[in-house]
């Protein structure tokens, strides 16, 4: 075992690793380098100056302090969601699946209108009290979680799918189910909850619209002070970005150093298994599961019935769909086919792949506002005029960003998996692209669509990076419902919205329809 | 059967792709004039001249970096021909790093000198002003606030709002309060409105929304904004503040042409279009704008220019100062 046929084949994983590695380094280096350029012509004493304040820190702690609140709390939502929505048998719950998936569709700062709407003073739910509370931290902090909880159902519930079903019946013959829970299922899902817990603490910290819209001081505003006021000032901006992305590669460390050292757990073949029985408390735990994800969904009731008062919305809807359709794809595409020869690469323990890793989660991390203008300091000059004034600028920075959300999903899956397959077929004659086409990708099917799928939602979400650089009159749904949202009547702002759901929705379920086919094909 | 139809799709995409980004006769406007009043313009010039406009809008103030920040980082390859400025202070930015293209457009010779740069570095047009937006059931018709300063009046405590100061108008409106009062006295102010619990909200379409659901008593913001406001049927009263006192600070939108800009010659165009007397007519319909022509009709819920007691100012001069207080104003909202 190990060794390959000599011969051209030999050649393909280290030719196919390179390329894919330089895709992802011009995609995301660039960026990074002009605004460091950036930092440098500031003046290296001027630009970190403000990280000599102690105010400066005090807000990071503040932020660092909310982060890591709305990452517990979005924690607990999703594991506990994921597991009874999975793997009991639970009423309805490929529908409240979808229900539950539904804020993700939306930036974080629309749902907090929705939940303005529902709960401010004057609010269909509202009260003094209740304004209160939502305009503070705690508010801030429930509104994330709740915003971002779904991110982590979503990868706890493809690592749950792909556990070995022979190791849950091996375990039920001598334990019981809560057992085979705790001390199976979770741990062997934990570097994907891991995972997901990075990403929700990534872009709570890094989410502004939120904070400022519930009036609650964050790090990032401090950044984009420096961005989006009269004052421009990208170097100091990127000196502040400085512990962002430090602590980003921090928690990289420690996720490695807690989770990296686990046994991959093996993954079967793709089987039914029979759910947990919940036995008498599967009603109670129904009710009470669909009354919390019902809640959550509160803010798309409250734009619902701002949408309903809408008139003539469709003259504002422009091209945008077909805009945020077509480059989330190819977004989408191109992280997931990235994420394929990476993400093996990662799990195979390939040369370098981790310092990409680590690029990837750098991009995902940093301020969006100082990563824009380090893609606009790259692309927009006269040899690259064609890709800049495009949409494909939109996949370009969006690919970039969001990289991370293919690798590391495709990796935990193959990780999940024994070499030995590819080895056999590799003694065979087998190069790398048939191994990949024909044990790596149908082995993984479901865990490479569903990574398709979130890198797609998140692509089409994206607002913070778009914004910034988005081809004149060529502007994604979001970027379109943000720009009415100044002044633009709030009726049409709400349907636009309910689009951007409903599309997102049918992305995912026509996905996930066409995976059912396939595995009852 | 499914890779000739992926390849059908991968073709289909690229030719799209490439589509968006090809060159045609069409005009690049960067605008933060907001994009519900200002598209509709730039589909009435798409109909007059055949020339399509492909615009950049803004976002609520603090939700982006603004075209400006957009133009100064595209600076050494300039994307845009024409910026539309929602204000007259942001421009200066640009002249001063001679990023514009003066252009003394032919439509503009009706409009007040005050309002333009001889050289036609810039030309302003379709003006807002800055005014108090008040919740009339929380604020009885006795207690109407009339001046900033009631802002400060401790009976209002915790009960109105201003935007960040950081963006968008109100920089500007700090700016001018510098420059009319001293900094002193307008740190002094602004102080007084942390001590009084003045809510920060995060635009001024923000303080609308706040007023409009009755969250505060009364705001500051700007003329579109309270026009909205009105036209929601919300209970709110408009108040052009200090009219019997320093004037209340008045902007005109601003048009100018950036040097550089790939379609000079439609920019000139679209210029000239802006600056004609049915845009003022329109915006001032659409979007309470205030026209700077006497000639101009204006709708019966719209001030003209000249009957509100404005504020003097010299926007360069604020364009300056408002770069100058960054750093306090960052410290003021607790961001240092």
């Amino acid at each position: 075992m190990g060794r390959s046929r000599v011969g051209p084949s030999r050649w393909e994983e280290p030719v196919a690793f390179g390329v894919a590695a330089l895709a992802l380094v011009v995609l995301v280096l660039p960026p990074f380098a002009a605004i460091a350029i950036e930092l440098v012509e500031t003046g290296l004493a001027r630009a970190l100056a403000p990280l000599a304040s102690p105010g400066t820190w005090a807000l990071f702690v503040r932020s660092a302090g909310l982060a890591v609140a709305v990452t517990l709390l979005a924690t607990l939502i999703g594991v506990s969601l994921a597991f009874l929505l999975r793997r009991t048998d639970l009423v309805g719950r490929p529908a409240a699946l979808l229900v539950h998936l539904f804020p993700l569709a939306l930036p974080p700062f629309l749902l907090a209108l929705g939940w303005f709407h529902a709960f401010g003073r004057r609010g269909a739910l509202g009260s003094e009290r209740g304004s209160a509370i939502l305009f503070s931290d705690a508010g801030a902090a429930a509104v994330l979680a709740l915003a971002f909880a779904p991110a982590i159902t979503a990868l706890t519930a493809l690592a749950l799918d792909g556990i070995d079903a022979s190791i849950e019946e091996a375990a039920l013959v001598v334990a019981g189910p809560w057992r085979v829970v705790f001390e199976i299922l979770l741990p062997v899902a934990a570097p994907s909850i891991g995972f997901g817990a990075l990403v929700v603490f990534s872009l709570a910290f890094s989410e502004l619209g939120v904070p400022i819209f519930l009036r609650v001081s964050t790090y990032p505003a401090a950044v984009f002070a420096r961005l989006g006021s009269m004052a421009y000032s990208p170097g100091e901006a990127f000196a502040l970005a400085l512990p962002l992305l430090g602590l980003g590669l921090a928690l990289v460390a420690i996720e490695r150093l807690v989770l990296g050292r686990r046994p991959p757990a093996v993954l079967g073949l793709q089987r039914a298994r029979p759910a947990f029985a919940l036995g008498r408390w599967r009603t109670p735990t129904s009710v009470l599961a669909w009354a919390f994800v019902l809640a959550a969904t509160t803010p798309l009731v409250a734009l619902f019935f701002r949408a309903v008062q809408a008139r003539g919305w469709t003259t504002w809807i422009g091209a945008s769909v077909g805009t945020s359709l077509l480059t989330a794809s190819a977004a989408a595409t191109l992280i997931t086919a990235l994420g394929i020869v990476l993400g093996h690469g990662l799990a195979r323990r390939r040369y370098g792949s981790r310092a990409l890793d680590a690029l990837g989660v750098l991009a995902f991390v940093a301020p969006a506002t100082a990563f824009g203008v380090g893609i606009i300091a790259t692309w927009n000059h006269a040899a690259t005029e064609a890709v800049y004034r495009s949409a494909a600028i939109l996949v370009v920075a969006t690919a970039g960003r969001y990289a991370v959300l293919g690798l590391r999903p495709v990796a935990l899956a193959v990780h999940q998996s024994p070499p030995q397959l590819e080895e056999a077929a590799a003694v065979f004659g087998a190069g790398f692209f048939t191994r990949l086409a024909r044990i790596v990708i149908p082995v993984h099917a479901r865990a490479i669509a569903g990574t398709w799928l979130l890198a797609f939602v998140f692509c089409l979400r994206d607002l913070d990076l778009g914004v910034l650089f988005y081809p004149p009159g060529r502007e994604t749904l979001p970027i379109r419902i943000f720009t009415l949202e100044a002044n633009g009547p709030e009726p049409v702002v709400a349907a636009l919205a309910l689009v951007q759901v409903g599309i997102t929705a049918a992305a995912v379920a026509l996905g996930l329809a066409l995976l059912r086919r396939r595995r009852s094909g | 059967m499914l890779r000739p139809c992926l390849r059908r799709i991968a073709a289909l995409a690229l030719g799209v792709l490439a589509a968006c980004g090809s060159r045609q006769e069409e005009v690049v406007a960067y605008t933060s004039v907001d994009q519900v009043f200002s598209e509709p313009v730039f589909r009435a010039f798409e109909r007059e001249t055949g020339t399509p406009v492909r615009a950049v809008f803004d976002t609520e103030e603090t939700k982006s970096t603004g075209v400006l920040n957009r133009l100064l980082a595209e600076a050494t390859h300039p994307q845009a021909d024409l910026f539309w400025s929602g204000d007259p202070v942001r421009p200066f930015l640009l002249i001063r790093r001679g990023l514009i293209e003066p252009y003394a457009s032919p439509s503009a010779r009706d409009i007040p000198a005050a309002f333009r740069a001889e050289d036609g570095a810039w030309t302003g047009f379709a003006a807002r002003a800055r005014v108090l937006l008040v919740n009339t059931e929380r604020v009885p018709s006795e207690k109407m606030p009339g001046s900033l300063r009631d802002l400060a009046d401790p009976q209002w405590r915790g009960q109105t709002a201003i935007a960040n100061p950081l963006y968008g108008t109100t920089s500007i409106h700090v700016a001018a309060l510098f420059s009319a009062w001293g900094d002193d006295a307008a740190r002094a102010f602004l102080d007084s409105l942390r001590s009084n619990d003045v809510k920060i909200a995060s635009s001024n379409g923000e303080v609308k929304r706040l007023v409009v659901s009755g969250e505060i008593a009364f705001g500051l913001t700007d003329t579109d904004d309270a026009h909205e406001a009105t036209l929601t049927g919300a209970p709110v009263a408009v108040v052009y503040p200090d009219q019997q006192g320093d004037g209340t600070l008045v902007m005109p939108t601003v048009a100018v042409l950036i040097r550089g800009g790939p379609n000079a010659a439609a920019a000139r165009k679209l210029a000239d279009f802006l600056l004609s007397p049915e845009v003022e007519r329109e915006m001032a319909e659409t979007a309470a704008h205030m026209p700077l022509r006497a000639a101009v009709a204006v709708p019966p819920n719209v001030s003209r220019v000249g009957d509100v007691r404005s504020m003097p100012v010299d926007y360069a001069r604020l364009a300056e100062i408002t770069e100058r207080i960054q750093p306090w104003l960052r410290e003021w909202v607790g961001l240092e």
